[in-house]
């Protein structure tokens, strides 16, 4: 039997051993915010004379299975919140739902403590979590807080162009990141080409970020998991979020529907460019010259509903709705573009007995762009769009305080329209049409084990069962999953992790940012499913107890990456299939941080050192063979990655925050020679062709920039408000946005006194996106 | 008490945002410095065969991207054109040489620096070979076909009941049996003007047989409208896609590079193009 195979099969055959100990009953439940009523995930319960405990799950439920006894004594804990002590008879089984209060100050250095320790203990790795509390202390560009540009100053995560919130996780693609908000996928997670996510920081929760040693449970993309939890809504009383920005204002509210039973959030957010543009273009009106800017704004909806149907079941019904539309209507024709998503999840949790507890999910899931022309006579419309529709259930199973079974499956219905062009004259005598549909099946099973193996050592492991169909092709694979944490001191641990992950949809995109019309494609007969083979081994250090070190290596194998060929054509094309070639890819990497949590300077420290590689694309050149075989380098195969993060509480009042980040330059595929290009006659005359040869041969300069950040709390008579001032790039460094290359011409007169330009030399210019730039927003809460 | 927090909010903005707007007026460009791999100079061909026309054929030399161009002094030419190769070009057993001369089109203001006086024969059901050997002694190789000639069926000049620009509507009718390439070019007043629309299509996405091309509302009573139609091979429409793509890319930073697609072989690595040319133009006058 395999090595792996038998390794995660282990845990299993234990389990049926523990299932036969001494007498034993659970306590479980769920612990909640008592502010609000929201799940605390992550949350500890520990009996601290057994030395036992257990930790919520991403639904805040815990299970924790003790020896009968008179008395026990749990103690609930949380980061930030304050630790609650209870006494209970174990008898017989209990559920026991708890309720911690937050913002207890003296408390906070021993809980922050603690929770590092719990997080060196942890088997998991290579994970990143962020709290939305958090993300609206750092400086952000136009004051607007975005959860994913705030994943970026985390160590292995680099950005893509400037300001955008794409995510190069590992050396991976932008389309290898699983972008799940409440469990159902965001196929496209930006506005305005990137530059902000659609996630409303007011609206989410938790956020969660796997670069490697993922869990068995999450699968269908290679680099990384992105898991964001919207908030449930406050089941206490009714309150209201807010703000107002140079480019955008958002509100949240939330509260009960019926009291500590049923609560509801709805959150909104609008951009109003548009309603200066239009003002502009109405004074205007009149100018017989003037060009009438385009409208353009995007708007995000998110809202949720929980309700508590019984003791042992929770409903909880919630949806996103987002879309970015640019419209210009002009005297003899109406452009409309708009693109976005829409989520819809209703999920059931059921409590079958103190030790099973099950969580079943419907998700809904749709991305879609559409452009539309309408000329006099003529009209043009075209389109992409996924959809989805899945079921999927876990479990989570208890076994004892030292192991945990966790199983489940789902079934994802895929619907893809590519590339959907039509265009034609009214009385249809002429009519263009291209594009195809696609259907897809997707399914997974898994089984993930979770042992204490002895006091000092903890096994993860897992295996996935995942397939694919389009009708045509049927693929299956396995997917085994392992991790392993040791503890070698009281304060050093050791952790390794192996994940093989497959990917079935695919990107098809060609350009260094994100862009609306970038197409999902399923894998077919000609497209296998993209394979990743990751192995990671870190070690994490508590030094004091303010300070956690954490360093990480890893080793990423690709399979079936897909590149473009040379002049890939991807607008409007059939036979999209001809332009992908196929070929392998292999990442290294070392992830160096420390972290503080506690006192009044917060903060972290991350450096990452990587290599990325990309190779054997047999069909990549089809005009140049010499050069089919040559790895390149991505493009966001970025050497040094350094980011610093600190936050200051100034007084109750000010609080102070700064991030500083560094990069090598991302590569470019830069033109190596030129020619003249004379063409035929009426065809223009060209002095300057680029001649492109290999890929990504140029290295951008390196990047760094400071952002520093203030918050001015008030208080007044109700509720909390406060003015957030954001200075970016606060020593006006000139970062590269783009380069782009300029020919530059001598002007000559010849005997007859006529006059022309003939090139001089070619000059590269870059471009910035943006100087030293300030911004104030205003947020409110009562 | 939301009304309290909004007007607070735009006070605070209404200080700060003509700060915003200065800032942001910063330039935000500036040259710099790129060090690229060394690059291997090769020839670079363009060589259109039109029936009845002269055999005429430009071989070029290409550059280092970043080397300053040559001044117009008498090694200019030296510099850009690649001379002293032998040029062959074979049609049905038949070898039409071409010798090493300029040859300037007065027509086309197109220049050449291999020639032959010798008129392309009008067959399109055999292959054109030419053969290079220049000076180095390399190679450069290539076969081609004519096609013929795709009419433009009309031209349609539209005026709006309320408007004094009209736009043109320029129609053909494409061979569903096959696939065809075409280009499509439309100047105003003269063929020496920059192009107002100059692409290259296929006809895969059409549904009918019957094509149409249209203009802005753009063009005054009594301008001259030249529509030109050439029917294209799939090597010349990828090499055109490909010069246009590698030369939009130069300006675009967000666009794809795209190197050169060739129909050439041989040892000497060259770009460029050799194929036939078919085309039909149709000069029209705007009138209402």
């Amino acid at each position: 039997m395999h090595f792996i195979t038998r390794l995660i099969l282990l845990p299993l055959l234990l389990a049926s051993g523990a299932l036969m100990a001494q007498q034993r009953y659970t306590i479980s439940g769920e612990i909640r915010d008592a502010g609000n009523g929201e799940t605390l995930i992550g949350a500890t319960v520990t009996v601290k004379d057994l030395g036992i405990g257990a930790t919520t799950n991403e639904y805040g439920f815990y299970s924790l299975t003790l020896p009968a006894a008179d008395s026990v004594l749990l103690e609930f804990s949380y980061v930030g919140y304050q630790t609650e002590l209870r006494s209970v008879s174990l008898q017989k089984p209990l559920m026991l739902n708890m309720e911690l209060s937050s913002g207890i100050q003296m408390e906070e250095v021993v809980v922050k403590a603690n929770s590092f320790r719990e997080k060196a203990r942890s088997v998991e790795m290579s994970v990143e979590e962020i709290k939305a509390a958090d993300v609206k202390l750092l400086p952000v560009l136009l004051g607007e807080s975005d959860i994913l540009k705030a994943l970026q100053l985390k160590p292995g995560i680099p950005s893509g162009s400037e300001g955008t919130t794409g995510l190069f996780v590992r050396g991976g693609g932008a389309d290898q990141n699983l972008i799940l908000l409440d469990e159902a996928v965001v196929y496209n997670a930006s506005h305005l080409f990137g530059f902000f996510s659609t996630f409303n920081t007011d609206a989410v929760k938790d956020l969660k970020l796997y670069k490697g040693g993922f869990p068995a449970q999450y699968g269908g993309r290679l680099s990384s998991v992105i898991d964001v939890k919207l908030k449930e809504g406050n089941s206490k009383k009714w309150a209201a979020t807010g703000g107002i920005g140079l480019i955008a204002s958002r509100l949240t509210v939330e509260g009960p529907i019926q009291k500590d039973k049923a609560s509801f959030m709805v959150s909104g957010r609008r951009t109003y460019f548009d309603l200066i543009t239009r003002g502009i273009n109405a004074s205007n009106k009149d100018n017989a010259e003037y060009s009438p800017i385009p409208d353009y704004f995007f708007y995000d909806l998110n809202t949720k509903i929980n309700y508590q149907l019984g003791e042992r079941d929770h409903l909880y019904v919630s949806g996103y709705f987002g879309r970015d539309v640019f419209g210009f209507d002009g005297d003899f024709f109406d452009f409309n573009f708009n693109w976005g998503n829409a989520t819809g999840t209703v999920r059931w949790n059921h409590v079958f007995n103190p030790r099973l507890f099950a969580n079943t999910t419907f998700t809904f899931s749709d991305y879609q762009y559409n452009i539309s022309n309408k000329l006099t006579g003529f009209t043009f419309d075209l389109g992409s769009s996924i959809r989805d529709a899945a079921l999927k259930t876990d479990f989570f199973y208890a076994v004892n305080p030292r192991h945990t079974l966790r199983f489940g499956g789902g079934l994802t219905s895929h619907y893809f329209k590519v590339g959907r062009l039509k265009a034609g004259n009214q009385d249809g005598s002429i009519s263009f049409s291209s594009g195809q549909d696609f259907d897809g099946l997707e399914g997974a099973v898994y089984v993930a084990d979770e042992l204490d193996l002895s006091e000092k050592t903890k096994l993860n492991s897992g295996l996935r069962f995942s397939g694919f169909t389009n009708g045509d092709r049927f693929y299956a694979n396995v997917e085994p999953r392992v991790a392993l944490r040791h503890t070698l001191t009281d304060r050093l641990t050791a952790k390794a992790s192996y994940a093989r992950m497959f990917q079935y949809l695919h990107l098809v995109a060609n350009a260094g940012i994100s862009l609306p019309t970038d197409i999902w494609y399923p894998s077919t007969d000609r497209v296998p499913p993209q394979r990743s083979d990751q192995v990671a081994v870190g070690l994490s250090y508590l030094l004091g107890n303010q300070y956690l070190l954490t360093l990480e290596g890893y080793h990423k194998y690709l399979h079936n990456q897909i590149e473009f060929v040379d002049g890939a054509r991807l607008f409007a094309n059939n036979n999209l299939e001809d332009e992908f070639a196929i070929g392998q890819g292999r990442s290294t990497g070392l992830e160096f941080s420390i972290e503080k949590e506690t006192g009044k300077l917060k903060g972290w420290i991350g450096y990452t050192l990587a290599f990325a590689r990309r190779s054997d694309f047999e069909t990549l050149s089809p005009d140049r063979p010499f050069a089919q075989q040559t790895p390149f380098r991505p493009i966001y195969d970025r050497r040094h990655d350094v980011s610093i993060v600190a936050f200051y509480e100034l007084s109750r009042k000010i609080s102070l925050s700064a991030t500083w980040v560094y990069g090598s330059g991302d590569l470019r595929w830069m033109p190596s020679g030129r020619f003249t290009f004379q063409d035929v006659e009426g065809g223009s005359f060209q002095a300057v062709v680029p001649d492109y040869l290999d890929r990504n041969t140029y290295r951008l300069p390196a990047y760094h920039r400071l952002d520093l950040g203030m918050v001015l709390k008030f208080f007044p008579r109700k509720g909390e408000s406060d003015l957030t001032f954001n200075i970016i790039n606060a020593y006006d460094r000139r970062n590269t946005f783009f380069i782009y290359l300029e020919p530059e011409f001598n002007t000559v007169t010849d005997a007859f006194g006529n006059s022309f330009e003939v090139p001089k030399r070619i000059a590269a210019k870059q471009v910035s996106l943006f100087p030293i730039l300030p911004s104030i927003t205003y947020n409110f809460k009562f | 008490m939301i009304r309290t927090h909004i007007f607070t909010a735009i006070r605070f903005m209404a200080w700060l945002a003509p700060l915003a707007l200065a800032l942001s007026a910063c330039n935000l460009e500036k040259e710099i410095n790129i060090e690229l791999p060394e690059y291997e100079t090769r020839p670079s061909l363009e060589c259109y065969l039109e029936p009845g026309k002269p055999f005429s054929l430009l071989l070029t030399k290409t550059a280092p991207y970043f080397e300053d161009f040559p001044t117009l002094d008498d090694d200019f030419l030296q510099n850009i054109l690649e001379d002293s190769a032998t040029v062959v070009i074979r049609h049905k057993g038949q070898e039409y040489p071409l010798q090493n001369q300029f040859f300037f089109n007065p027509f086309s203001g197109k220049l050449y620096n291999y020639f032959s006086s010798v008129p392309v024969p009008e067959d399109f059901d055999h292959d054109f070979e030419l053969n290079i050997v220049t000076k180095t002694g390399k190679t450069i190789t290539a076969t081609t076909r004519l096609l013929r000639t795709v009419p433009i069926d009309s031209v349609v000049v539209q005026f709006p009941a309320d408007d004094t620009l009209a736009r043109v509507l320029t129609y053909f009718t494409d061979d569903r049996s096959q696939t065809n390439f075409y280009r499509r070019m439309i100047h105003q007043s003269t063929l020496d003007s920059i192009p107002l629309q100059d692409f290259a299509l296929d006809d895969r996405f059409s549904e009918t047989a019957r094509f149409v091309f249209g203009t802005n509302y753009e063009f005054a009573e009594g301008d001259t409208i030249i529509n030109t139609l050439f029917h294209i091979s799939r090597d010349y429409y990828d090499y055109f896609d490909s010069v246009q793509t590698a030369f939009f890319s130069n300006g675009n930073p967000f666009g794809q590079p795209s190197p050169i697609n060739s129909n050439l072989g041989g040892t000497a690595n060259a770009i460029g193009i050799f194929t036939g040319l078919s085309y039909d133009r149709v000069t029209t006058i705007v009138r209402r």
